[in-house]
């Protein structure tokens, strides 16, 4: 179905003032050249300005039978007849002709002559393309300027050459040097000043490649950055050329595609209906052969199929098979916003073609793809693509249909369109025509930025003419009947459709028609007219189609028909937005436009207000999709993000009408859920938070508990959401994390017993369950990652006050359930202010929970450093109100690896309690990381520099920190300088398996030295006795003889040398 | 002036410094300048003219005469209706040389039937007071030549100049009264190899 708007695409009317009548048409750079019929001279008028003002007049060289304008270079080029030949001419600098008298220069292609510069002035000059084949058709690249020809069989590419101005000066020197009578002063130098030679460059082609096509004869040919597209009476095809160093030719293609041809030849193959799409359209039975006639560029073209496209003439019903052929075949560009048009190839390209009863649009970069499929009411003589509409034209109308180009660029500017953040209405948005606007005797079309062109001739018709001008009145009616077969045609009936019918009764011309060049002598004096049409601006007709669109709104907002008009407007706007960008970089391309002052501000100005109303069309997109039934709702989300309403403006705009039936539309919940639990910083208003949990209890109880955890839910009213939490539980039964919401709402009302009450509904491990359920239960903010700001609740806040264990078990499960950072933890517990304790109790559970390496060695150094800053600070008397660690150095060396048993010979060591049991305790769960296998030693040290040895439970500590990293010599001598009663406990302990050497190697000979100087001293004695009875059974009797100090006495060391021998001779 | 045939192509043909240029605009702009530059490739104008009741759109082309822009000027001789030969009567070279210009001519525009194409001989510089050529040489070799309509003019005080251009006119005219095309002509032939052209001095 196509639907058919009837909107007001076109503003005004302005008829040309030609003195003959019109043969060609064409137009480009601001201006529309015309051609009078069977004529030898082209008339250029400005279309830019009122009256389309005659720029200049120039003859040609022979009949004009084909004239085409090139936006790059400024050129004409055209195919002309004289004496029955054919010629294929560039006329250059066509501008400088204002004068008609002025001498026009002629030259053959390839023989670049200063003859132009070197009078001063400059003048308009006509290249001659010699071509051994008759040419038929032309086309010239709107990004490089380059031309392609179609001739019988072949296509040939001339790439466009400039000269640049620097070697154009350089060249007249040159020639003044070489001609002495040049410095004499000229009249030729007539017409133009050399101020306006600044920015005129001297333009020439070199043929650089031909194509074969033995079997088809060219119709139409396109061009457009390396695409090369081929129209005959039936086919099109679209091929890639390339220039590249690869020495791949295109021979071996054309092999393949001659054999296919042989095989083929055996049968007689009538031509039947065909679409190839990219490497299956060299399945075509066309074979293309390449021949490289360029001088300069080294690279070998290579050729791809990209397009092929064949109609059989009984394919189509209601045009005779004599009418059945394509026309007005186009190559179009678009660049995507961040692009410079001037350097960058296209981000797409389109092809488009039609038959007369069909146009077809394909996108061929990035996957061929047909796009749309224009169906048109009636028979089409012509269509012209642009940026966002398609003209085409009837035998009395113009009709203007919407195009697609523009999703299509969108998604390849941005290919995150189609996510929750971004959306754009799909490439396969069904088209539709805005309007078909009645004229008589339409010949031709072409468009020029917002001017459409149209020659129309009444010859046939000259009553009809001598009416329309009499008879207004029956025009409109005579529209009337028209547009209401239109609309049965395509599946309407208006009578059935009251907005339609109402529509249909209004004069069509009314409104915004007018006519601003009422020259009525010259339309009836003869049976032609050339009209420049003008297009409103988008956001005019944007506006319009939103102004439509409220009808279909008001009567009925789930119609697919509001949509697609909001679709239909929305890719308009980024039509023009592309455009606008687009306009920036050309206009420093582009003669016409660099006239222009100020041209950048307007644009400017134009795409704020072009993004403006982008924004209000998404939000009304938005709208749709939020009311819509399950499919697509997803996209108000989008939407409406695009829009930039605040969240209370989506929910005011969705508000149901107190009398209607229906609720909140399922796009609508999509929305605000995304909204809630995307950790917006933004906090809801009171009155807007106790209205989404109205909208939810109402729509999707299911979903209270996490709405009432949601950040910017903070404000909400509690004894209000309590009673319908308590309904929620009624209904749908008690649930953890309900409780746990219901709790925080009894804390919010400062209702403690009942808070405390909830609390104990669940047990402790429960309750836990629940939080890793909802973890915003306890925790607002960051989920915009590591760095996003996170904040304790006002539950978390209480739990710290009133369940520490159950927030630091909550707090570990949330991080092994990978649900906050320890970063995060850390931030949570720093604005609980729990720094130095509940964060400590909390790394310490982490050390018994976790099982990430990582977390581990950080969390190791932080306890340890904790322990230490509390030993180094214990002197002040401990406050009462300092609470407990929640768990013991019992409780952790019992139940965590990480914390070792305490050595025995630390024991010894330490004193009875002296210092206070926290100090105590610090000092236990130290030593104890310290015997346990984790802590890494060597970290620790610098930190325990902090710690005097002075005391004995700072020495333990350093003795400690040398014996774990292998320092037993000097360990074994402080300890027998500051506590010989433990030597042996440690001796036992530390000394063993390939430390039990030191046994003899150390602690004997230093016993030994310390006993001989200390004679009576008993513990060293005892110590000494000890040590020779290990050493006895760890040595042979000659390795203890060896032992055995010289001066020492034989009766005291006999005893163990006697245990020594036994022992050994057992063994 | 909607007729195809309207547009008469006519060329001016002549050794270098002739006058060639000043006469095209002398024809179309009445004005003249002894310091014109010499042209270099080809040029042309337009002329819109009513000669004998015929409306006519003469495009009067003006090329380099001196030889090193042959290359440049020849490719444009196809398509003439009328020949201008031009020569300067106070230059006895520039007379000689009227056969290798339509010899010249001829070849490069493919002339089927040279014997009736309409050729107008030129002497210029009518005002000059030294002459090398009398009328008498020249109108003889008019006659020997193919019975050409000759004309003595003068760029500088616009003697003759119109009547000349007028006479081509006519010339034409009459032909295709009797015939439709008496050029016939082809797209340019860039394969074609062009001997080595001895006529031209």
């Amino acid at each position: 179905m196509v639907h058919v708007y009837n909107c007001h695409p076109f503003s005004s009317q302005q008829i040309v003032q030609v003195e003959q009548e019109p043969g060609l048409v064409c137009c480009g750079g601001g201006a529309l050249f015309v051609v009078a019929t069977g004529g030898c001279k082209v008339e250029a008028y400005s279309v830019e300005k009122e009256g389309c003002p005659l720029i200049c007049r120039f003859a040609t060289m022979g009949t004009v039978k084909s004239i085409q304008h090139s936006k790059i270079g400024d050129y004409l080029v055209t195919i002309e007849e004289k004496n029955s030949a054919t010629y294929l001419r560039i006329y250059t600098n066509w501008r400088y002709q204002a004068e008609e008298k002025a001498r026009v220069g002629v030259r053959l292609l390839g023989h670049l002559l200063r003859g132009a510069s070197v009078r001063g002035g400059v003048q308009m000059e006509i290249i001659e393309i010699p071509l051994s084949e008759r040419p038929v058709a032309v086309a010239c690249c709107s990004v490089t300027g380059d031309l392609l020809v179609g001739c019988e069989n072949t296509l040939v590419l001339f790439t466009l050459r400039r000269q640049n101005q620097q070697s154009l000066n350089q060249s007249q020197q040159i020639l003044q040097s070489t001609w002495p009578n040049t410095q004499q002063s000229s009249s030729q130098s007539q017409g133009q000043t050399s101020s306006s030679n600044q920015n005129v460059s001297i333009l020439d082609f070199e043929r650089s490649v031909i194509l074969h096509l033995p079997k088809i004869k060219p119709k139409r040919v396109a061009l457009c950055g390396g695409y090369v597209a081929v129209q005959t009476e039936l086919e099109v095809l679209v091929l890639k050329l390339d220039e590249s160093s690869e020495p791949k030719t295109a021979e071996e293609s054309s092999d393949t595609n001659k054999d296919h041809l042989e095989d083929q030849a055996d049968f007689l193959l009538l031509p039947r209906h065909q679409e190839l799409l990219g490497d299956r359209a060299k399945d075509c039975d066309i074979a293309v052969t390449i021949e490289k006639t360029g001088l300069e560029d080294r690279g070998q073209y290579t050729l791809s199929y990209i397009l092929f496209r064949r109609f059989t003439p009984d394919f189509f019903q209601g045009c005779s098979v004599e009418e059945t052929q394509l026309h007005s075949l186009q190559l179009y560009p678009l660049f995507t916003s961040t692009q410079s048009a001037s350097l960058e190839e296209p981000a797409c390209v389109f092809c488009f073609f039609s038959l007369p009863n069909a146009g077809y649009l394909y996108s061929l970069k990035g996957g061929v793809e047909l796009l749309s499929v224009y169906q048109y009411p009636e028979k089409v003589l012509e269509a012209v693509l642009t940026d966002y509409l398609l003209h085409v034209i009837t035998k009395n109308a113009l009709q203007c249909f919407t195009v697609r180009c523009a999703a299509v660029t969108a998604r390849i500017e941005d290919p995150y369109i189609d996510t929750t953040m971004k959306a754009c209405p799909p490439c396969s948005l069904e088209v539709c025509a805005l309007r078909m606007q009645l004229f008589i005797g339409l010949r031709s079309v072409c468009v020029y930025g917002r001017h459409v062109i149209l020659l129309s001739t009444a010859d046939t018709d000259t009553p009809e003419e001598t009416e329309r001008t009499t008879q207004r009145r029956g025009l409109e009616l005579k529209e009337h009947t028209m547009l209401t077969g239109i609309f049965l045609a395509v599946g309407i009936d208006p009578a059935t459709t009251p907005a339609l019918e109402s529509l249909l009764s209004r004069p069509f011309l009314s409104r915004k028609w007018t006519m601003s060049s009422p020259k009525e002598t010259s339309t009836a004096g003869h049976g032609w007219n050339l009209y420049v049409v003008d297009t409103v601006s988008p956001l005019t007709l944007y506006q319009e189609m939103v102004e439509y669109s409220q009808r279909y709104a008001e009567s009925n907002p789930q119609a697919q028909s509001l949509r697609h008009l909001l679709s239909e407007a929305h890719l308009l706007l980024r039509a023009s937005l592309l455009q606008t960008s687009g306009q920036q970089q050309h206009s420093e391309g582009d003669p016409a436009v660099s006239l222009q002052t100020d041209t950048d501000t307007a644009v400017q100005t134009d795409s704020q207000e072009l993004e403006e109303a982008l924004r209000q069309n998404c939000a009304q997109l938005g709208d749709c999709f939020s009311r819509s039934g399950q499919k697509d709702c997803h996209l108000a989300l989008p939407y409406y993000r695009m829009s930039g309403l605040p969240v209370t403006e989506v929910m005011a705009r969705n508000r149901p009408v107190p009398s209607s039936p229906h609720s909140y539309g399922p796009g609508f919940l999509f929305y605000l859920k995304h909204y809630l639990f995307e950790e917006t910083e933004q906090c809801l208003s009171q009155e807007a938070a106790d209205e989404v949990i109205d909208i939810f209890s109402q729509s999707e109880p299911s979903q209270l508990v996490s709405v009432c955890a949601s950040p910017p839910m903070v404000n909400v009213s509690p004894a209000r959401t309590m009673q319908i939490l308590q309904h929620l539980e009624d209904t749908a039964g008690v649930s953890v994390p309900l409780t746990i919401t219901m709790a925080t709402m009894m804390l919010l009302l400062d209702d403690l017993p009942r808070y405390t009450q909830m609390m104990e509904r669940h047990a402790e491990m429960l309750l836990v369950y629940g939080f890793i359920e909802e973890s915003r239960l306890l925790l607002h903010g960051g989920g915009g990652g590591q760095h996003a700001h996170i904040r304790p609740t006002a539950l978390t806040r209480q739990l710290a006050k009133s369940q520490p264990g159950l927030l630091v078990a909550a707090m570990v499960a949330l991080h092994e359930n990978n649900k906050v950072q320890l970063e995060q933890a850390d931030q949570i517990f720093k604005e609980l202010g729990c720094e130095n304790c509940l964060q400590v109790d909390f790394w310490e559970a982490m050390l018994m929970a976790s099982s990430q390496e990582a977390v581990i060695q950080e969390l190791l150094f932080r306890v340890a450093s904790v322990y230490i800053d509390r030993l180094a600070n214990s002197e002040p008397p401990p406050t009462p109100s300092r609470r407990r660690s929640l768990k013991s150095a019992e409780d952790l060396i019992n139940s965590c690896i990480h914390y070792g048993a305490l050595y025995p010979w630390l024991t010894v060591l330490s004193p009875a309690q002296t210092t206070s049991s926290q100090h105590q305790e610090a000092l236990h769960k130290l030593q104890s990381l310290l015997c346990g296998p984790s802590l890494s030693v060597g970290s620790v040290v610098p930190l325990l520099e902090r710690l005097s040895e002075e005391t004995l439970w700072g020495f333990s500590l350093h003795l400690l920190c040398s014996t774990r990293r292998g320092q037993y010599d000097s360990s074994i001598e402080k300890l027998l300088d500051r506590c010989p009663q433990a030597i042996i406990a440690y001796a036992n302990h530390q000394l063993q398996d390939k430390n039990m050497v030191l046994w003899w190697q150390k602690l004997l000979p230093e016993l030994c030295n310390r006993t001989r100087a200390a004679s009576d001293n008993s513990i060293l004695l005892a110590a000494l006795k000890e040590t020779l009875v290990v050493v006895a059974m760890e040595t042979s009797p000659t390795e203890f003889l060896e032992l055995i100090p010289d001066d020492g006495t034989a009766s005291y060391f006999l005893p163990h040398l006697l245990t020594c021998s036994q022992k050994h001779l057992l063994a | 002036m909607t007729s195809k045939s309207a547009l008469l192509k006519v060329i001016l043909l002549g050794d270098g410094g002739v006058g060639k240029s000043s006469l095209m605009n002398r024809y179309v702009t009445n004005k003249f300048d002894s310091h014109l530059f010499h042209t270099i490739g080809v040029e042309f104008l337009n002329k819109e003219l009513e000669v004998d009741g015929h409306h006519v759109t003469l495009q009067i082309w003006d090329t380099a005469g001196q030889e090193r822009f042959r290359s440049l000027r020849t490719p444009f001789y196809r398509g003439s209706d009328c020949c201008l030969l031009t020569f300067s009567v106070d230059d006895g070279q520039s007379f000689h040389n009227l056969s290798n210009w339509k010899k010249e001519f001829t070849y490069y525009a493919d002339v089927k039937d040279p014997d009736n194409f309409p050729f107008v001989v030129l002497g210029n510089k009518l005002d000059v007071p030294e002459r090398q050529v009398s009328g008498e040489d020249a109108r003889q070799w008019c006659r020997e030549n193919g019975g050409h309509p000759y004309f003595e003019t003068s760029a500088k005080d616009a003697t003759n100049v119109a009547s000349a251009f007028e006479e081509a006119v006519r010339r034409i005219l009459a032909l295709d009264d009797r015939a439709d095309h008496l050029i016939h002509t082809n797209t340019v032939d860039l394969q074609r190899k062009t001997p080595p052209d001895p006529s031209c001095c």
